[in-house]
């Protein structure tokens, strides 16, 4: 199915922009024990583009995080290939990898767990530095501070500890860190979600000007598909270690193609009393199934509500095809979404 | 309008720490009606958490409440002794937590610890609390109650362990069910049935509920009144659709614009709250947001503004309050929002 998809367009990018990320029928299973593996994630193809942001949604253990960690190659792949650039780091190895690292740079969720505490600011952000071995000395410093200037924290705060700051801070000092080798890819992985309200506004407009100004692109993965419409161009659903959907944000939100993106959108809970309580909830029934063993045919056939059974949805896997221009779904019924 | 159900008067809660004395609740009052369902809803530290387990006198060490009242059929919880609020907790009013997993016991069936509440109370002999976990297991929507009681937590999903612990909470039908935060560990899906859940309960059952949650989309769902904290303190309360539509603090009002909703029809600018929130060890003077307002006059350095009338059932603690800031400084207007940004009272701007 996935060469299916790869032969359909690609959803609208940003006009002559080149790609930046292709993934080609990524596979990450990890071993369970018993002849038993989860399929975290299971064939998987897209492209991000250069200066996009591209939104990952899903629910907990659809594998959105195994995916940021695949393209990082953080972890190994199971089968299938990423390219960067135009080269396929999957295929990499010890000194070639590390090197490919410095275009790609990851800001994590827990600003408390990703710092270490015993380091000060000015080395966590100057470690990447160091570790290339870029710039030396005053040069160096220099570029540290420049780098807290730039994510607005004062740049004499080099010479303090993490726990002197707020949360929201110490993910103003990751995302410092994460910029130190001018990477072009930035993997945002639940970058915001264990930040305050008032604070999230500030990072994701902090995340929008550094995109502005160093022409970054984002893999932006959250669960809060509020989030993720306003700072996506394009935005990608997963359930079950599957592309669900894939289209621009307008698109995504406003008409979905998949009954599952149509009721994620339903669940959220909108700021507007007169709204919210007379929106009616596209009940989802039951939780996301077991990856260890996931159902037959579409995956999302057993808490389906439009699911026409048996067949084809519990016994034919749908393929991700382009629905309307630029809009990919992976859904026999997706018409009467 | 009704007696109410549960009368907070003035509270205070302070945690002694090293640095000093923190003022966690800070004169906090409400008054809960018989089947409302209000919500508290704050940033992290700003008091909402520790106004709940005030009430059921639940702060943890080095926490106290050192003043204040809370009346639930004319007696002053806090002047219970021991037994007399263990009677009432889990009684009368039951409260659920953010985290299932660490509120349930691992090594006990969830069956029997639902009993558990029953038996505690006296409230049933074994069968017939069995029994009624049961339903109670089916009137949560756990497939399958009757196999389903006898699984331990961990063989729960965490939708199904905070089901266990709503059931456990409804286990004595209390008339006051405090939930701190109980869908903000869920996917939205999941989170979606259990608002769902907790609002035919306050229908059906006529519980009272008392939402604790930073999620304004949540409180828009599930409750009629709202409490909006900031820095220990009630600084706007009203009807929910009156502080949603005309918000007259300008900290509610910020708030509310800086959410990203899902239904936005453009891309616009979040507008941020500049700053952060108060070190409580060192409160700011006046008023507590005056470092972070937009509207900030001379008076607000100094002088601490009291929650006063600012429509029918609405009451806000601000000198300005919004519709002046709409009338006089262009609120609606403004994108630049930095502190003293309408007002053009920038002096003493906040430094990191």
């Amino acid at each position: 199915m996935a060469e299916a998809a790869l032969q359909q367009e690609p959803a609208p990018m940003k006009a002559g922009a080149k790609t930046l990320v292709r993934v080609e029928n990524v596979v990450k299973h990890f071993p369970a024990g018993l002849g038993q593996s989860v399929k975290a994630v299971d064939g998987v193809s897209f492209e991000i583009v250069e200066g996009e942001t591209l939104g990952l949604v899903g629910e907990s253990g659809c594998g959105k995080s195994t995916l940021a960690r695949l393209v990082t190659q953080l972890l190994p792949v199971t089968s299938g290939k990423i390219f960067i650039n135009d080269v396929e780091v999957t295929k990499l190895r010890g000194e070639k990898l590390r090197q490919q690292r410095r275009q790609m740079q990851m800001i994590f969720q827990d600003p408390f767990a990703s710092l270490d505490p015993r380091m000060t600011v000015g080395d966590i952000i100057a470690e990447p530095l160091v570790n290339f071995g870029v710039m030396r000395g005053r040069k160096r410093s220099d570029r540290v501070q420049e780098l807290l200037k730039i994510v607005g924290l004062n740049p004499n705060f080099n010479n303090r500890y993490p726990h002197e700051f707020s949360g929201g801070q110490r993910q103003r000092i990751g995302i410092a860190r994460a910029l130190a080798l001018n990477p072009k890819l930035v993997v945002c992985d639940e970058a915001i979600s264990a930040l305050d309200v008032s604070i999230q506004a500030q990072i994701v407009n902090l995340l929008e000007d550094l995109q502005r100004e160093f022409k970054l692109t984002y893999l932006f993965i959250a669960h809060d598909l509020s989030v993720v419409r306003h700072i996506s161009d394009r935005v990608m659903v997963m359930y079950l270690g599957k592309i669900v959907e894939v289209a621009d944000s307008a698109g995504t939100y406003t008409s979905p193609k998949h009954p599952y993106t149509k009721a994620l959108l339903s669940a959220i809970p909108v700021p507007d009393p007169r709204i919210q309580r007379g929106k009616r909830l596209v009940e989802l029934s039951g939780e996301i199934p077991s990856p260890l063993n996931p159902p037959s045919g579409c995956r999302f056939h057993t808490r389906c509500p439009i699911a026409h059974l048996p067949t084809p949805c519990a016994e034919v896997e749908p393929p991700l095809e382009e629905k309307v221009r630029g809009h990919l779904a992976a859904c026999h019924f997706s018409q009467d979404v | 309008m009704p007696t109410p159900i549960l009368q907070v008067k003035d509270l205070h809660t302070e945690f002694l720490t090293d640095g000093g004395v923190v003022k966690a609740v800070d004169g906090v009052s409400f008054d809960l009606y018989p089947g409302e369902s209000i919500g508290i809803v704050g940033e992290s530290g700003s008091g909402k958490s520790i106004t709940a387990l005030s009430i059921l006198r639940l702060v943890p060490d080095p926490g106290r409440v050192v003043s204040g009242q809370v009346l639930f059929h004319d007696q002053d919880l806090l002047q219970l002794g021991g037994e007399e609020i263990r009677e009432i907790r889990g009684r009368d009013i039951a409260m659920i937590f953010q985290d299932p997993q660490s509120s349930l016991n691992p090594v006990l069936r969830t069956g029997f610890q639902i009993d558990e509440a029953m038996l505690a109370h006296n409230k049933a002999n074994r069968k017939q609390a069995r029994q009624r976990t049961v339903e109670l297991l089916r009137r949560v929507r756990i497939p399958a109650p009757e196999t389903r009681v006898k699984d331990f937590p961990h063989q729960l999903s965490g939708g199904m362990r905070q089901r266990a612990m709503i059931a456990m909470g409804l286990a004595n039908a209390p008339s006051i069910l405090i939930a701190d935060e109980p869908t903000t560990a869920l996917d939205v899906t999941v989170q979606a049935q259990i608002l769902e859940l907790l609002a035919d309960l306050n229908r059906d059952l006529g519980t009272a509920i008392v939402m604790i949650t930073h999620n304004m989309g949540v409180v828009a769902g599930l409750c009629s009144r709202v409490l909006v904290m900031y820095a220990g303190e009630i600084v706007e309360q009203g009807p929910v659709e009156q502080i949603f539509e005309h918000p007259q603090h300008p900290y509610t009002w910020s708030l509310l614009r800086s959410i990203p909703r899902v239904d936005a029809l453009r891309h616009e600018r979040l507008r941020s709250i500049e700053g952060l929130a108060p070190d409580l060890l060192h409160p700011p003077a006046g008023c507590r947001f005056h470092p972070r307002c937009p509207f900030r006059v001379e008076k607000c350095f100094t002088d601490e503004p009291r929650l006063q009338e600012v429509a029918p059932d609405q009451l806000a603690a601000c000198w300005v309050t919004m519709e002046r800031a709409r009338k006089e400084m262009g609120a609606d207007d403004l994108i630049d929002i930095r502190p003293g940004a309408g007002s053009g009272l920038r002096k003493g701007e906040l430094t990191e």
